[in-house]
């Protein structure tokens, strides 16, 4: 632990920044601030030379070939897939590979969806949802005939009013879809309590993790979750990957909606029959590098530590809704008031710099920050706002990160003041 | 820092603070939204042209970012009196000239959002008549 981690055991940023080549690059001649990790994170070096070791000396077709070469590459695309079923606590046979958490989202929409919604039954999701997780039900829902209900947002904060939930329970939803943490107002969404609630009314509950993953420790069994579908590259893996779980009996009872090579048992000209399990939602060749890539990056997430990784992005986002007021007296930040109730990012907006222009001008000083509406139209509709600029935290932040930003916020006062 | 100052430069933010032709037309020829799915942006454009496709009176509204709102306004400058078929011609080398600076991709998109909406308002207009 020592490598990333102060003598008092808390993770230090200014080490944790050195296994992250990217951080150190100038792009634009400009040092990088990059505070817009909850849109891609960085990469480690270990999670590229893990790659880059799998292609160079066990590059084979997983599940095919019967040599020693296409074994070990058997073997690292299946040990993979245990370690980050093992980091996200749930066996590896009921953890889909997939290329990304869309893709995931859109199997449960599609695949458990189209078989179990009909005429008149109930969706309901959040009005926050990112367009992931709520796109794919509003197709759902209006080939079935069903409805889709949201749980609504308070109009100043965008804060998800959890509370609703219960009137709509009424409505005995056979899904409610949400995300555990928003990409916009950092809120994380009340697992715990709501799954038992779902479910006492006979409804399952599908979680969006891509927030949480990388940012706070998450045992998807504890969650109460029924589906839970994240993303690699919001955890420092590659771009292409991510991943569905679903309770082994969903699983069985769900089709695949992809069809095609190495998800088949049998096949003949005119019909054929599927391979069960996890293999059956991952036709064709499998992501075998991107998923050594995701273990790799569980490897290294869990090296920082997850604990230490969220009590680091508290202190920083800390400081953020500390100083933000005082860099941009105007900012109408989103979400809750308390840190605590915050996971690695704080959106805002601002009537005096349009957040597209902030972006601009903190880019001067090579500041990363993320401008538009984050995937969540509905969301920025229902506060009545345009466009939100979302900085937001990893590991690798730092107070020099920060300081670059708030410096960034007072040159764009002082233009748009002039 | 030079091109930042450029993109933000005084003329930039006055045309921000204060659009020039800014509201609406009694009762204009032709009246269309723009809107930049990617931001939010939104442009109302509208025109008023003579039987000859001449603009004669012009109006815009809307909200976004200040290259969007500063480009539409210098833009509406420059509209009266023109002939439709010569803004159709136009490109982003013209608003880059009416703002004096160029533009980066990820801003492109915000600079041409007003010229894209009056290209849209006129081919609405000339299915009109």
């Amino acid at each position: 632990m020592s490598n990333w981690h102060t003598t008092g055991g808390q993770l230090d940023p200014l080490k944790v920044r050195a296994a992250y080549p990217i951080l150190a690059t100038t792009p634009g001649g400009r040092p990088l601030h990059y505070l817009d990790s909850a849109a891609t994170a960085q990469r480690p070096k270990a999670v590229v030379d893990a790659v880059s070791n799998f292609l160079l000396t066990a590059n084979a077709n997983p599940h095919r070939g019967a040599y020693t070469l296409g074994e070990d590459a058997t073997t690292a695309y299946e040990n993979a897939r245990a370690r980050t079923a093992a980091f996200l606590g749930v066996p590896a046979e009921e953890l889909v590979m997939l290329g990304s958490a869309t893709e995931a989202l859109n199997l449960v929409a599609r695949s458990w969806g189209r078989a179990n919604l009909s005429r008149g039954d109930v969706v309901v999701v959040t009005e926050a949802e990112h367009h992931a997780n709520l796109i794919p039900w509003q197709q759902v829902t209006r080939e079935a005939d069903a409805d889709l209900e949201f749980i609504p947002v308070d109009d100043t904060t965008g804060e998800i009013l959890w509370d609703r939930l219960e009137g709509l329970l009424k409505l005995r939803p056979k899904i409610v879809a949400v995300g555990h943490v928003s990409n916009v107002l950092g809120s994380a969404a009340p697992l715990a309590q709501i799954a038992p609630q779902i479910h006492a009314a006979g409804g399952l509950l599908a979680v969006d993790g891509c927030q949480a993953v990388a940012n706070i420790p998450v045992n998807i069994t504890a969650t109460g979750a029924d589906f839970y579908a994240f993303s690699a590259h919001k955890m420092g893996a590659l771009f292409s990957g991510g991943g569905l779980w679903a309770r082994a009996h969903l699983l069985h009872e769900m089709n695949p909606i992809e069809t095609g090579g190495d998800m088949i048992r049998e096949v003949r000209l005119r019909d054929a029959t599927f391979a069960e399990g996890t293999q059956k939602f991952e036709a064709g060749t499998p992501d075998a590098s991107g998923t050594v890539a995701l273990a790799a990056a569980c490897d290294f997430i869990d090296e920082l530590g997850r604990e230490q990784i969220h009590a680091h992005e508290v202190r920083m986002l800390e400081r953020v809704l500390r100083e933000l007021p005082d860099a941009l007296p105007d900012a109408r930040i989103l979400g809750p008031r308390d840190v605590k109730d915050r996971i690695g990012l704080v959106s805002f907006s601002s009537d005096l710099v349009h957040a597209h222009d902030l972006a601009t001008i903190l880019d001067r000083r090579g500041v990363a920050i993320r401008a538009g509406h984050h995937c969540a139209m509905p969301l920025h509709e229902q506060l009545e706002l345009s466009a939100t600029a979302r900085v937001s935290v990893a590991p690798y932040t730092t107070d020099e990160d920060l300081d670059a930003l708030f410096d960034g916020l007072r040159d764009a006062r002082m233009i748009f003041a002039r | 820092m030079g091109g930042m100052d450029g993109l933000y430069r005084q003329q930039i933010l006055e045309h921000h603070r204060s659009p020039h032709n800014f509201g609406q037309l009694a009762n204009p020829s032709v009246s269309v939204d723009g809107r930049n799915p990617s931001c939010g942006d939104l442009i109302t454009m509208q025109l008023q042209l003579d039987a000859e496709g001449r603009i004669t009176d012009v109006a815009f509204s809307g909200r976004g970012c200040a290259i969007s709102q500063a480009s539409a306004s210098l833009l509406t400058d420059e509209l009266r009196g023109r002939r439709a078929e010569e803004i159709t011609e136009l490109g982003s080398p013209y608003v880059m000239e009416l703002l004096g600076v160029e533009v980066g991709p990820s801003r492109i998109h915000c600079a041409l959002l007003g010229l894209e909406t009056t290209q849209k308002a006129i081919a609405t207009w000339r299915n009109k008549a």
